[in-house]
C-alpha cells in the first residue's frame, strides 16, 4: 500500500533529522569548537577555589574554556569508568586517578599531586553549637544533626568518620548523621542552616559565600589518614595539550597560591 | 451476477447455514428476534468477526472465510448499514460518502458521490455537517456511503431500528426502490415485520442462531414451518389440538372443547388422525360476530366465546378472547365500538378454514 | 540564571516531545485497537516508568549504554563518543522515561472512539493505518494535546534519571532541573531561586493549559 511506504520512510525521516540534529552536542552548544574546551571532572571542595585557577587560565591561554562538572570524587571514577567524556579530573582522593590508571584509562605519567585537603569542624552563622569544644562537641545533645559527605563515594566524607571514630564520638555521633553526595551539598546543610554543624573542606568554610559568621575549627590531622589531592589527564582526552595546559596553570606559583589561599597544604 | 453467497457460520450461539442467490431479486433479510444470532451472522459475512473453526462464507466462487483463510473487510468490497449510521462526526457528509472512494480517481470522485446521493435521497444534503442532521438523513447519507463504491453485497443492520415511526415508514418505501434499483445483492437483518414485508424479496428465519426456514415473505409468514417460526413470525395464535378426522380436502382438529375444520393442503406434511398439531390462525384472519346471527356463511369455523382482553394496536384493536382456547383477533377501531366489546362481552369468532394453518407440533 | 542550562531543558524537551508524538501515536493505537491477550503485559511495561524509581531506570540505562555495554561500545565506534553522558544519551533515556505520559493519554483518547466508526472504516476499504490516521487519530486530538504538553513538561522536570545517565556536562547534559542542584551546592541562592521560579512557573503553565484542554472537549474535540 504506497501510503503505508510512505508514512513509513516519512516515519524514518523525521527520526534520522532529530538524531543527527542531537548527535553533536558540542555543535549545538554555544561554545567554541571542539579541542579548546577542558572539561573538567573536580571534586566539589575545589568548587571557589578552582573558579580563581578559572580566571588565570583564561588569562595565560585565552582560546581553552574550561567546564567544569563538580561532584563527589568517587562518583566522579565511576561515570569515567563508564565512559564519561572528561578530559580532566580533579581528585580529593589520590587513589581515584591510581585507581584509573590500573583500569586503562590514563597513564601512569599523566597523574599528579596538588595538594592535602584539610578537614574543619563548621558551624553556620546562626549555630548554637560552638565548635571550639571539638569532636567531642558533637556528642553533646545541643547538636541535634551532623553533616558529613557520603562516605562511600567522597573522600572528605570517609575522613570524616575516621576522626569521628579516633575521637571517640562515634557510637553518639552516628544516630544524628546528614549525609550530603558531596562535601559541597555537606556544607550546604551547615550554611543554610539545616544542620547544626558539619565536619566538611576547609576550603568550602573559608569560601566567601559561605558566610562571615560561621566559625570553625580544624579536625587535627593526626585523627584521619591525609586527603592527599590529586588529578589526572585522561586517556580520553579529545585535546590533550590543552588539559595538561590546565594542569600547568594549576601547579604552577600562582596556581598554588590560589589553593593555598583556600586553606590546601601543599602536596608532598 | 450468477452463483451465491453461501454462509455456514459457527460463533457463539450461532450454528447457520444459509445460501443466498446473487442473481435476480436482491434482498434478502434475516428475520428473527433480538439475540438470535442475525447480526452475529452479518458481521461475519462483513468480515467484522471471525467465526469458529468448521465455518465457512464464500461469495460465489471468491472464498472469504474458512479454516485456512480470513479475507479481511476492507477486502472484501461489501456496504455497511448500520443501525445508527456510524457516519464520521469529523467530517462533512461530502467527505464521508466519498470515504470509500480511495481507488477512484479524484476527477471522478465528485461524480460517484453526487450518483450516491442522488441515488439514496439525500442530494440536498451535500456540504452539511453531520450533527445537523436528522435521524433519518443521517441514515440516508449513510447509505449513500455504502452504495458510492460500487460494492458487491450490500448488508443492512437494523437498517430503520432507531428511526422514529413516521420517518421508518417514509424510508423503508424509499429503500425498497433504492435497493431494486441498485440491483445490488443485499443482506438484510431486521427483527420488525413490516420492514421484512416491504423489503425483501426472500426471508430466513433466525431463532437460537439457528436458520428455521427460508423462503418467500408470503410462505414464511403466511405458512410457517414449525412452532418455533409461528411464534416468530407472529401468528398470534398458536394452540396445541389433536387432528380427528380427515377427507373431503379438509382436516377436523379438536382444540381445547372446540372443533375446527382445517384445510388438508397437499404436498405439506400429511397429517392424520391422531396427530398432535399447533393450530396457528393469524389475528388478522378473525372475524367477530355477536352471538344469535345464525344463517350460512362459507366460513366454516365459528366458534362462541367470551372477551378476555381488549388493546388498541395502532390503527386496530387486539380482541382476545376465550372460546374453549385461547383466540386472538384483530378488528378495526369502529368496528369495536359498534359491537361495543369489552372484557366479558360474548361474541362468536369466525374463521376461514384456510386460515386455520396446522403445524406439526408433537408433545 | 543558567540560560544554557534552560536552552538544555528546551532542546531536549522538544526533541522528546517530537520523537514521543511519532511512537505513542502507533503505539498507543495498537495497544487500544490489538484483540491479542498479551497487549496488557506491553501496556503495564509501557506504563513502567511512571512508578520505578528514576534512579532504578538510570541504573538500567546505564547498563544498557554505558561504555562497556554492546550498545555504548557500537555508538561508540560510529560516532566516536560515548552515548551514556551524551545529549543522545539523554534523550534516549528521557523518550524512555516520558514514555507513558505521551501513550496514556493517547490510549484513553483512542478508547473513547466508536468502534463502530472503525468497522465502517475498515469495511470502507482502509487498514489499519488508515483507520488510525483518518478516523481514531482525529477524534483524539484533546489526548494528541494533553500527551504533547505532558510529555514536555515531565522531560523538563527530570532529574534522577538525566542526573544518573547525563553526568552533569555544561551546556550538554546539564539541564536547568540540575543547574538547581547545582548553584545550591555552590552556595548560590539567587540563582538557584531564579530557575527554580522559572520551573515552577512553567508547570503552572502546562497544568493549566492541559486541564483547559482536557475540558474544552472530550476525545471528540475539536468538530468540526
Amino acid at each position: 500500500m504506497t501510503s503505508r511506504g510512505s508514512r513509513g520512510s516519512a516515519l524514518v525521516a523525521v527520526l534520522a533529522l532529530l538524531a543527527t540534529g542531537c548527535a553533536g552536542p558540542a555543535s549545538s552548544a554555544p561554545e567554541p569548537t571542539a579541542g579548546s574546551v577542558v572539561r573538567v571532572a573536580a571534586a566539589s571542595d575545589l568548587r571557589f577555589a578552582l573558579e580563581e585557577v578559572a580566571d588565570l587560565v583564561a588569562s595565560e591561554h585565552p582560546d581553552v574554556e574550561i567546564a567544569v562538572t563538580y561532584g563527589s570524587s568517587g562518583q566522579f571514577a565511576q561515570q569515567i569508568g563508564n565512559g564519561a567524556p572528561f578530559d580532566l579530573f580533579l581528585s580529593a582522593d589520590l587513589a581515584y586517578p591510581e585507581q584509573l590508571v590500573e583500569e586503562g584509562l590514563a597513564e601512569a605519567g599523566d597523574v599528579f599531586s596538588y595538594g592535602v585537603g584539610r578537614l574543619v569542624l563548621w558551624a553556620g552563622e546562626e549555630s548554637p553549637v560552638d565548635p571550639s569544644d571539638g569532636l567531642a562537641a558533637l556528642a553533646e545533645p545541643a547538636v541535634r544533626t551532623a553533616a558529613i559527605a557520603n562516605p562511600e563515594h567522597a573522600p572528605y566524607g570517609r575522613a570524616a568518620v575516621e576522626a569521628l571514630r579516633e575521637a571517640g564520638v562515634w557510637e553518639a555521633v552516628e544516630p544524628k548523621l546528614v549525609l550530603g553526595e558531596n562535601v559541597a551539598q555537606a556544607a550546604d546543610f551547615v550554611r543554610s542552616g539545616n544542620a547544626d554543624v558539619g565536619v566538611v573542606a576547609l576550603s568550602l568554610a573559608l569560601a566567601p559565600a559561605s558566610g562571615a559568621d560561621g566559625r570553625w575549627v580544624e579536625v587535627p590531622i593526626e585523627l584521619f589518614s591525609p586527603l592527599e589531592q590529586g588529578g589526572v589527564v585522561l586517556a580520553g582526552a579529545r585535546d590533550p595539550a590543552a588539559a595538561r595546559a590546565v594542569r600547568d596553570v594549576l601547579l604552577a606559583e600562582e596556581g598554588r597560591a590560589v589553593l593555598a589561599s583556600y586553606g590546601f597544604s601543599p602536596a608532598d | 451476477m450468477s452463483g451465491s453467497l453461501t454462509v455456514r457460520v459457527r460463533r457463539h450461539v450461532v450454528d447457520a447455514e444459509v445460501v443466498v442467490p446473487l442473481g435476480g431479486a436482491p434482498v434478502t433479510a434475516l428475520f428473527g428476534p433480538s439475540g438470535a444470532g442475525k447480526t452475529t451472522l452479518l458481521r461475519c459475512v462483513a468480515g467484522l468477526e471471525r467465526p469458529d473453526p468448521g465455518s465457512l462464507v464464500a461469495f460465489g466462487d471468491e472464498v472469504w472465510c474458512d479454516d485456512d483463510r480470513h479475507v479481511p473487510a476492507r477486502s472484501r468490497r461489501v456496504g455497511l448499514l448500520f443501525q445508527d449510521h456510524a457516519l464520521f462526526p469529523h467530517l462533512d457528509v461530502d467527505a464521508n460518502v466519498a470515504y470509500g472512494l480511495r481507488g477512484v480517481p479524484r476527477s471522478l470522485r465528485g461524480e460517484r458521490v453526487a450518483e450516491a446521493m442522488a441515488t439514496a435521497g439525500a442530494g440536498h444534503l451535500a456540504r452539511r455537517r453531520v450533527r445537523e442532521l436528522s435521524g433519518g438523513e443521517a441514515q440516508r447519507v449513510a447509505l449513500a456511503r455504502a452504495l458510492a463504491p460500487r460494492p458487491r453485497l450490500l448488508l443492512l443492520d437494523e437498517p430503520l431500528s432507531a428511526l422514529d415511526t413516521p420517518t421508518r415508514s417514509r424510508l423503508r418505501v424509499d429503500l425498497r426502490e433504492v435497493l431494486v434499483r441498485s440491483g445490488t445483492p443485499t443482506l438484510l437483518v431486521s427483527h420488525d415485520r413490516t420492514e421484512v414485508l416491504t423489503l425483501a424479496d426472500r426471508v430466513a428465519v433466525v431463532v437460537g442462531g439457528r436458520v428455521l426456514q427460508v423462503g418467500s415473505p408470503a410462505e414464511v409468514f403466511g405458512r410457517p414451518a414449525d412452532a418455533a417460526v409461528a411464534r416468530v413470525v407472529g401468528v398470534e395464535t398458536a394452540a396445541p389440538g389433536v387432528v380427528r378426522s380427515r377427507g373431503e380436502g379438509v382436516l377436523g382438529v379438536e382444540v381445547g372443547a372446540c372443533r375446527l375444520t382445517a384445510v388438508d393442503v397437499p404436498g405439506e406434511a400429511a397429517l392424520g388422525p391422531g396427530d398432535e398439531v399447533l393450530v396457528c390462525i393469524r389475528a388478522e384472519d378473525v372475524a367477530l360476530e355477536l352471538p344469535g346471527r345464525a344463517g350460512a356463511s362459507s366460513p366454516r369455523n365459528h366458534l362462541p366465546g367470551t372477551v378476555t382482553a381488549v388493546a388498541v394496536d395502532g390503527p386496530l384493536v387486539r380482541v382476545d378472547v376465550d372460546c374453549g382456547f385461547p383466540l386472538a383477533a384483530y378488528i378495526t377501531r369502529p368496528a369495536r365500538e359498534e359491537l361495543d366489546l369489552v372484557p366479558g362481552s360474548a361474541v362468536v369468532a369466525s374463521v376461514k378454514g384456510p386460515a386455520v394453518h396446522l403445524v406439526p407440533h408433537p408433545q | 540564571m543558567d540560560w544554557q542550562a534552560v536552552t538544555v531543558s528546551a532542546r531536549l524537551a522538544l526533541a522528546t516531545t517530537a520523537i514521543l508524538l511519532v511512537v505513542a501515536v502507533p503505539l498507543a493505537g495498537w495497544l487500544a485497537f490489538s484483540r491479542r491477550r498479551w497487549t496488557v503485559a506491553a501496556e503495564a511495561v509501557v506504563a513502567l516508568p511512571l512508578v520505578l524509581p528514576p534512579t532504578v531506570l538510570g541504573y538500567y540505562l546505564l547498563v544498557a549504554m554505558g561504555a562497556r555495554s554492546p550498545v555504548g561500545r557500537w555508538w561508540q565506534e560510529v560516532t566516536g563518543s560515548t552515548l551514556a553522558f551524551s545529549f543522545s544519551g539523554l534523550l534516549v533515556a528521557s523518550v524512555l522515561s516520558s514514555l507513558p505520559f505521551a501513550v496514556q493519554p493517547l490510549l484513553a483518547a483512542y478508547g473513547g472512539v466508536d468502534r463502530r466508526l472503525l468497522e465502517a472504516s475498515a469495511v470502507l476499504g482502509r487498514g489499519w493505518w488508515g483507520t488510525l490516521g483518518r478516523v481514531a487519530l482525529p477524534l483524539s486530538r484533546a489526548g494528541l494535546a494533553t500527551a504533547a504538553v505532558l510529555t514536555f513538561a515531565h522531560t523538563v522536570g527530570e532529574f534522577g534519571v538525566v542526573l544518573m545517565v547525563g553526568g552533569n556536562i555544561p551546556g550538554v547534559t546539564r539541564t536547568a532541573s540540575i543547574s538547581v542542584y547545582d548553584s545550591v551546592q555552590a552556595f548560590d541562592q539567587v540563582a538557584a531561586g531564579r530557575t527554580s521560579l522559572l520551573l515552577l512557573g512553567f508547570s503552572l503553565v502546562v497544568l493549566t493549559l492541559t486541564y483547559t484542554l482536557q475540558r474544552r472537549g472530550g476525545p471528540g474535540w475539536p468538530r468540526p
